[in-house]
């Protein structure tokens, strides 16, 4: 072929085609994060957010970012119903992880078919039933059942991240640390749990997101408790505070820097204790089920 | 093995099975139980089999049953067509970008799916500048608007879905194995040849797993339809949410969402007889040593 | 043979765990709760009154108060020493119902001294058995200054549960830089209009004033001409005339530019920034209503509430409440106030209606054969 120039270009654009598409592709994902950032430094008269930012920028709202009680308070229930939940889940699943992949039970596909289910479940089935079971027993609806529609709906994640974690592991460790005359639980508590803290982390960090995310479920559940999902909800309707632009925008950089620490210790530990040479290494805990909020997309 | 070692991964389950079947299995049972009640919040819901909420919750919404069909088959249809071509990018033409493309592609998890959905109603919204060049595209007409539409809520449940289709295509690519498309190619097949014969039909099950981690969820999603959507748009979740907190008829509401669960069983168990329950969860299981 | 040894096992397994799943929710249910719904059947309280303290918990609608640090929640805490959450929670009529209803059903509140709804709802509430009565001894600024006019209405005749929050009414909002010609209900029907135009999803707000439209009185409608209404907005809804059907968040789309009109509420000026909004009486008549300040059964600190309603109808009071709502107020003495203060709201024909004004207005009725009409309402809501 004739390398003239259009040949050329041509060439490379087919050559190219594919990671451009991905760039673009890429920045699709990424538009409503940035429309929140920016507006996030939008000035508007009343502190409602209005489309154009006619009035310029400011930021005004950044210093005053907890000025809000109602918004402020709705945070914190999150983040405390996020922490207990995230707590409660990543022990939960991590130990059901372990049975999972190291031992040999009865059952071990109907477990998998319990784990895998809820996953699959739209929020409002989840959310409408668990309503049906407090409405019959004239439940007291608030903080308590968020915590136990939270726990339930992340204990499946978690299993699933630990999991994919487990099963790339490097048993010579544990085998020789065997070997040294250490007895199964002290070569768990020194061996393996350090190695396999990365892929815990990564699965109480997704627990975490899910739970602070939520809102279908949460929506169903909470009786009068207004956590930060649920007050989005309310004030979208009669005009968002930038306010919350600014916390989503905190809140976003929060997480994103909290996954990129654990992606970082992940690749150390992959380093001392992978398993497959071959592989290409994957640095990211990678579910096969994607984390989802928005599966449980809320 | 000892009697101890035997029980100890029973021990491990015991939690977690507890707390799911008590809070998602006995849950379905509750809702099943109080679809077969009539009344109303005055005179209270009394259990009097009464089967015919079953079908008496379909015939009244067969619109919003279709529509939702309609809508999450297209948004999943398009985050496929979007996601492979992502997936595959970021598997094989990655480089050292890897995990920074993987990191962009979660990243809208990062921030609440609410606050998600509302930024595209503000980007969308009649006086937005996207609006405008859409409409000096024609691909609207001049005073045509974009949000109260189902084109909105199709957008909407693309984009809020599109990692759910992205992760597990990826997570199946990444382990193809180049060689045999390399292979096909020596036995002097085209590129697309090798593509249509070698690798769509090995990433099948990562296609099979975004298809249904996709397409159920948007089913049954009630957000997008009430953000973006207007007064045709309502979808089967905007109905149970309606019955259940407007309108107080628990009967019907938990009716139709109970039969939405069975579809959707329906669904997954078909899906795993196709693949097992290991394949879903992506890896085969390790034997213990 | 493995396979189908493994085969079995997991039926065996599968019909084992449906056993004991359901063994143990039938164990769950012979001890559970067995009645749902039916109203709280407890005896009916009445509010303790007594000196006031501790926290007062209100759930309110939004813009329906002076906020900020000179508004009336921070007067009330500098003066009564009781700390207040003030929360603004109530969207529609039905949605916060639907959230509270199981919390009612046992006795509880959710914390809640204080609720904001309708007429209607407070009836509904109250013959659910879910709010507590008021004792007019306790009250003694309230009836003092109470309107003559709303000393005694239908729904409560003796004010036995409910005390007047502030009162409104049910017109259309119209972005004069889109569509200045804009008065009539019917209008909103026009198809030049199409897509561009809500409705409230009040049953009584939206159809009646789609049946004044018509020269029907909603007061004495039949059942049958209620459908008729509700299918005439039906179709408008089906055929994309009308955008959607909204709470609160008609102010939104107001705000952003999506509307050229939209039913809603007299005095919600101060959620709508958009200089070109205004409200119009339409012309065949408005729907007038009032909301009411109820007490719910369980209420933590029904004292404070009581001190609550004492002290915000203190005509000097409510007319700071009034000056930034500028809704209708249930106290006597609002508009002389005003006028001393030269606000030319003194003269606003919203915040003062007179009887001219809405003569053709009517009330919030409620339908004949309510469960026939709701029904069929929302089927057009959920499209």
């Amino acid at each position: 072929m004739e390398m003239t120039f259009p040949n050329r270009a041509w060439a490379w654009l087919r050559h190219n085609a594919l990671p451009i598409y991905a760039g673009f592709a890429v920045a699709y994902m990424l538009i409503p994060i940035v429309v929140i950032a920016v507006f996030s430094f939008g000035a508007t008269p009343r502190g409602k957010l209005t489309f154009g930012l006619n009035d310029g920028f400011t930021t005004e709202y950044w210093r005053s970012a907890f000025s809000l009680p109602d918004l402020n308070e709705a945070l914190f229930t999150s983040l405390r119903l996020a922490a207990v939940a995230t707590a409660l889940s990543t022990a939960i699943g991590t130990l059901m992880a372990i049975a999972l992949v190291r031992h040999r039970f009865r059952g071990k596909r109907l477990t998998n078919l319990l784990i895998v289910i809820p996953m699959a479940t739209p929020e409002v089935v989840i959310g409408a039933s668990l309503l049906s079971m407090f409405i019959y027993y004239t439940f007291a609806l608030g903080f308590g059942t968020l915590l136990i529609a939270h726990v339930m709906f992340s204990i499946s994640f978690v299993v699933v991240v630990v999991r994919s974690r487990l099963i790339g592991f490097d048993r010579h460790l544990e085998e020789a640390a065997a070997d040294l005359y250490a007895s199964p639980l002290t070569a768990f508590r020194t061996v393996t749990l350090p190695l396999l803290a990365p892929g815990i982390m990564a699965a109480a960090l997704l627990a975490f997101s899910l739970s602070i995310d939520d809102f279908v479920i949460s929506n169903f559940n909470s009786g009068t408790t207004v956590t930060f999902p649920l007050y989005v909800y309310g004030v979208s309707l009669r005009g968002v505070p930038v306010q919350v632009n600014v916390l989503a925008t905190m809140l976003f950089a929060l997480i994103a820097i909290s996954v990129s620490l654990v992606l970082w210790q992940q690749r150390r530990a992959e380093k001392m204790a992978s398993v497959r040479p071959e592989q290409e290494g994957t640095s990211m805990p990678m579910p096969p089920a994607p984390p989802a909020s928005a599966g449980a997309p809320a | 093995m000892g009697l101890r070692q035997r029980l100890v991964p029973y021990w491990l389950l015991a939690p977690g099975l507890i707390w799911l079947v008590v809070f998602f299995v006995v849950p379905m049972y509750f809702m099943g139980e109080l679809a077969l009640r009539s009344g109303s919040l005055t005179s209270g819901y009394t259990f009097d089999w009464a089967w015919s909420n079953f079908p008496d919750s379909l015939s009244g919404h067969t619109e919003q049953i279709g529509r939702s069909f309609f809508y999450a088959g297209t948004a999943t249809l398009l985050a496929l067509l979007i996601a492979y071509p992502l997936a595959y990018a970021i598997a094989f033409r990655a480089g050292r970008f890897k995990a920074l493309l993987l990191f962009a592609v979660i990243a809208p998890f990062f921030t609440t799916y609410l606050i998600r959905t509302i930024a595209w109603k503000t980007i969308l919204s009649d006086s937005s500048p996207v609006v405008s060049v859409l409409q000096t595209l024609s691909l609207i007409p001049p005073d045509g608007r974009v949000l109260a539409t189902s084109g909105a809520v199709i957008a909407g449940l693309t984009y809020n879905f599109l990692p759910f289709m992205i992760l597990p295509l990826y997570a199946n690519l990444e382990r193809l194995d180049l060689r045999l498309v390399e292979a096909a190619k020596d036995l002097y097949s085209s590129s697309r040849q090798a593509f249509l014969r070698v690798t769509l039909p090995l990433t099948m099950p990562g296609i099979v797993a975004g298809v249904l981690l996709t397409f159920i969820p948007a089913f049954g999603d009630y957000v997008n339809a009430q953000i973006l959507g207007g007064t045709s748009q309502a979808m089967v979740g905007n109905v149970i949410q309606s019955l259940y907190l407007n309108q107080r008829n628990y009967p019907e509401a938990a009716a139709l969402s109970f039969l939405m669960m069975a579809l959707i069983l329906a669904m997954v168990v078909v899906y795993i007889r196709f693949a097992g329950t290991e394949a879903f969860m992506g890896d085969e299981e390790e034997e213990p040593a | 043979m493995k396979n189908r040894a493994r085969h079995e096992n997991r039926w065996a397994l599968a019909l084992a765990a449906a056993v004991a799943a359901a063994v143990v929710a039938i164990g769950l249910a012979a001890c559970g709760g067995g009645t749902v719904g039916g109203g709280n059947s407890g005896e009916v309280s009445t509010a303790e009154g007594g000196p006031a303290t501790g926290k007062l918990t209100i759930s309110n609608w939004p813009g329906y108060i002076d906020p900020g640090k000179n508004g009336t929640v921070a007067e009330f805490e500098k003066k009564t020493g009781v700390k207040v959450d003030y929360i603004e929670d109530i969207n529609s009529n039905d949605g916060f119902f639907g959230k509270v209803q199981p919390l009612l059903e046992q006795g509880e509140s959710g914390g809640r001294s204080i609720f904001v709804v309708a007429d209607y709802m407070a009836k509904q509430m109250y013959d659910l058995g879910y709010l507590e009565e008021i004792d007019h001894a306790d009250l003694p600024t309230v009836f003092e200054n109470l309107e003559p006019s709303l000393r005694s209405p239908a729904f409560d005749p003796e004010r036995k549960f409910s005390v007047p929050w502030q009162g409104g009414m049910t017109g259309i909002w119209v972005d004069t830089s889109k569509a200045p010609g804009i008065h009539s209900v019917n209008d909103l029907f026009d198809p030049k209009y199409k897509g561009k135009v809500t409705m409230l999803d009040e049953l009584r707000e939206t159809v009646p004033l789609v049946m004044l439209g018509e020269g029907v009185d909603p007061a004495k409608a039949s059942a049958d001409q209620w459908l008729h209404a509700i299918e005439k907005i039906g179709n408008a809804a089906e055929s994309g005339q009308i955008r959607r059907f909204t709470g609160n968040e008609y102010t939104e789309d107001l705000t952003a530019g999506n509307l050229v009109a939209a039913i809603g509420w007299s005095g919600d000026a101060s959620l709508i920034e958009n200089p070109n909004a205004e409200w119009r009486m339409p012309t065949q008549g408005c729907t007038r209503w009032s909301e009411n300040m109820v007490i719910p059964v369980g209420a933590p600190n029904t004292a404070a509430a009581l001190a609550w309603m004492n002290f915000v109808f203190r005509p000097n009071v409510a007319v700071d409440i009034t000056e930034w709502v500028e809704y209708i107020s249930p106290v006597k003495g609002v508009k002389e106030l005003l006028e001393e203060r030269e606000s030319e709201l003194a003269e606003s024909p919203i915040v003062f209606p007179t009887e001219q004004f809405t003569r053709n207005c009517t009330g919030q009725n409620t339908p004949p054969e309510l469960e026939r009409v709701n029904e069929a309402w929302q089927e057009v809501l959920t499209g």
